[in-house]
């Protein structure tokens, strides 16, 4: 059987979901290549589901229907607030669940993105992080590391949860 | 190098033994004929790998089927996607019942490893013994509705000799002379906020990794990189300890890639076989006079389940009925605390730092049982996955950009076993062989939640104590500590199997990994896996020289 024709996700439908990446994890850090990077992950995951497909290009061509309704051209016109209230009206939907179980392990998972939030990513080759800060954190004092050997003693079982005849089951 | 007082000579300068050995054969070790009737193990993780060891050690000729590949230290990825992809069991298993996890991971009920060292591979470290009185729970925490609780046939003066020989194999920091290792970042910030509020039992250890070189294995390097096995080779696991040691006697013959599907037993009852399938779906069967299972929680059951006969019609060493049942997953939560200065909590050991404080019996607390808090941490990567399955938006990027400045820590205690905590077959879903997949059927006990509740209050107030600006609370998530389904039990009726481990119906089956657990304790549960194996394998040498076996 032939491959139906995908329903095609063109350049407006790519904004869209640009701008919604954005406005879902919205980090005032981060230039646009991470989210379009993330928003061509996506799509590229549709290629091989028809239903996936299906429920992207519908629910990325009809923000636009959505913001309409509020008074705009385009959902990539809606103000972060307006737009924040239209998504949070749809995350139930399968189309934004979608959307979400690709972002949130493709977005973070980005080198560029590591590096905006002060993640240094692989170490080993660098000789781990022993001579590159492991223990650089100077704004606490340095705490003991070996076990407690004052005064104290752990009490294992609190008086009253003794139990009173322990030897009944052996 | 002084500090050691066992038979095993430390020796910095050696090369670690895996590094002899090349990487992702289906084969390695001695050839043993399928029809000789050898001590056949099901899994080369902490339970079958120091099984393996410890019986080739002694002459005794071993099959080992391991699920997995053998992955070598060079093979370890240091990004978590990528390694997840690598190791992580994935093979058809469901999650179901009242739990979140069954609503965010329903593929993925547990977080475990398939390769050679099984889930030694990814463990981060923590060894703690059980406490005496976790070995008897019936009799401390009474009978308690809605729970399944029994004292295990065995007690921690029987378990103690074995718990100083598992730490000695393992290298635990803080035991046997061996030096604690240092503080990183994220255990500063844990640490001085224990200390600050009235916590006295914390320290960097006991923990599996070495701080100095031990065993022919370096110091640690502090890389951060545990749950995606340690490159550097200095955390312990059997795959870079005991499975080499065991492949060098002449008398181990692992088989990797090899996934047991069925153990059979002769007309007598007593287990004579292994059906297990290889890399390229081919079945064979593999002659055994013993069988130790050593699967992990999950599959053993599984394994046992799909052994079932006329003899055994609901499962194999299944007459009790508490086959797969009694599954417990420790307490588990994580608690993310954002501060105003930098934290950097992936630098270094990721879990060298326990507080045992509320490790113990006092139920003025409103539960039973007790928990640890260790220090914990993800990148950013895992981070956004697991923090709070679900949730976006700015409540969500908050969490996420405070990344440099956050601090984490884990709470792992014990959760009641209960009898509908359950592990069954799934004959809706199937592995890639066609065969039933593993479903995993969790609700918490009302304790469970209590004790979950207070160790989220007492990281929220130790965080606050050293100036958290913010704190998270993350929920459970795919289990790393999968036990109990296999139970210990005085009495036939109770349990799946007696004081070593041997199944009450079948003459010759070992149950020989965390499923075995009669009750879960608070500790993490490694050390005490490998110290009821060490245990066992003396046992099954014995018997086996006496004709017994």
């Amino acid at each position: 059987m032939p491959d139906p024709t995908p329903a095609p996700i063109d350049a407006d439908s790519r904004r869209n979901l640009v701008r919604l990446l954005r406005v879902a994890y919205p980090h005032p850090r981060f230039p646009d290549g991470p989210y379009e990077r993330t928003a061509d992950a996506i799509i590229g995951q549709v290629d091989d589901s028809l239903w996936q497909r299906l429920v992207l290009s519908e629910g990325l061509t009809s923000l636009d229907a959505r913001a309409t309704a509020d008074g705009q051209d385009s959902f990539v016109d809606l103000d972060d607030e307006t737009a924040l209230g239209l998504l949070r009206k749809l995350e139930d939907s399968e189309f934004f669940r979608f959307i979400r179980s690709v972002a949130v392990v493709t977005l973070y998972d980005d080198a560029e993105v590591h590096q905006l939030l002060g993640y240094e990513g692989p170490s080993f080759e660098q000789g781990g992080y022993l001579h590159r800060g492991f223990d650089d954190l100077d704004w606490l004092p340095n705490p003991r590391i070996e076990e407690y050997h004052g005064p104290e003693h752990l009490i294992e079982v609190a008086p009253d949860d003794e139990p009173t005849h322990a030897s009944t089951q052996a | 190098m002084t500090h050691d007082t066992s038979s095993q000579k430390p020796n910095p300068n050696q090369r670690s033994d895996a590094e002899h050995l090349p990487s992702q054969q289906e084969h390695y070790g001695a050839s043993i004929d399928h029809d000789e009737e050898a001590v056949v193990i099901v899994g080369s993780g902490a339970g079958g790998g120091t099984l393996a060891y410890e019986l080739t050690a002694k002459g005794i000729p071993c099959v080992v089927l391991e699920a997995g590949p053998y992955l070598m230290p060079e093979d370890y990825e240091n990004d978590e996607w990528a390694s997840f992809k690598q190791m992580a069991w994935l093979d058809g298993r469901t999650s179901s019942g009242p739990y979140r996890v069954a609503r965010d991971w329903p593929r993925l009920p547990a977080w475990v490893v398939k390769a050679v060292g099984g889930s030694t591979t990814h463990w981060s470290g923590a060894t703690p013994r059980f406490r005496a009185h976790e070995f008897r729970t019936r009799t401390y925490y009474g009978d308690i509705e809605g729970a399944n609780l029994l004292d295990w046939p065995i007690t921690l003066e029987e378990l103690a000799p074995y718990y100083d020989r598992a730490e000695r194999a393992i290298g635990s920091t803080h035991r046997h002379g061996r030096p604690p290792l240092p503080a990183n970042n994220n255990y500063k910030v844990f640490a001085n906020g224990a200390e600050k509020i009235g916590y006295r039992f914390y320290a960097t250890g006991p923990y599996g990794t070495n701080a100095e070189p031990y065993d022919g294995r370096p110091a640690s390097i502090q890389d951060g990189f545990n749950f995606q096995g340690d490159k550097s080779t200095a955390k312990w696991n059997t795959a870079v300890r005991e499975i080499p040691r065991a492949i060098k006697t002449g008398k181990c013959d692992l088989r990797c890639t090899s996934q047991a599907v069925q153990v059979t037993h002769d007309a007598g009852g007593r287990v004579n076989a292994v059906l297990y399938v290889d890399k390229a779906g081919a079945l064979h069967r593999q002659a055994a006079k013993v069988v130790c299972v050593a699967g992990n929680s999950i599959e053993s059951p599984r394994l046992l389940l799909m052994s079932a006969s006329a003899l055994h019609p609901d499962g194999l060493a299944n007459s009790s009925g508490q086959v797969g049942r009694n599954y417990m997953r420790h307490l588990t939560g994580s608690v993310y605390a954002r501060f105003d200065e930098p934290v950097h909590m992936y630098r270094g050991e990721t879990m060298a730092g326990i507080i045992a404080d509320e490790a113990r019996q006092d139920t003025s607390r409103g539960f039973v049982g007790g928990y640890y808090l260790e220090t914990l941490s993800l990148g950013p990567a895992f981070l956004a996955a697991f923090v709070d399955p679900g949730l976006w938006g700015p409540e969500f990027t908050e969490v996420m950009d405070a990344y440099a400045n956050t601090a984490g820590m884990w709470i792992v205690g014990e959760d009641l076993p209960q009898q509908t905590n359950r592990v069954t077959l799934n004959s809706a879903v199937r592995d890639q062989w066609g065969l039933p997949a593993a479903d995993v059927w969790f609700q918490d006990h009302a304790n469970d939640v209590a004790m979950r509740n207070h160790g989220y209050g007492r990281a929220d107030l130790l965080y606050e104590a050293v100036g958290a600006v913010g704190v998270h609370h993350t929920p459970p998530y795919p289990a790393t500590h999968n036990l109990g389904t296999c139970r210990l039990s005085e009495r036939p009726e109770d349990g799946v199997a007696d004081r070593w481990g041997q199944a009450h119906d079948v003459p010759g089956l070992f149950i020989s990994d965390g499923s075995q657990m009669t009750t879960g304790g608070a500790a993490n549960p490694s050390l005490t896996i490998v110290a009821l194996a060490i245990r066992q394998a003396e046992f099954i040498a014995d018997q086996l020289g006496k004709g017994a076996l």
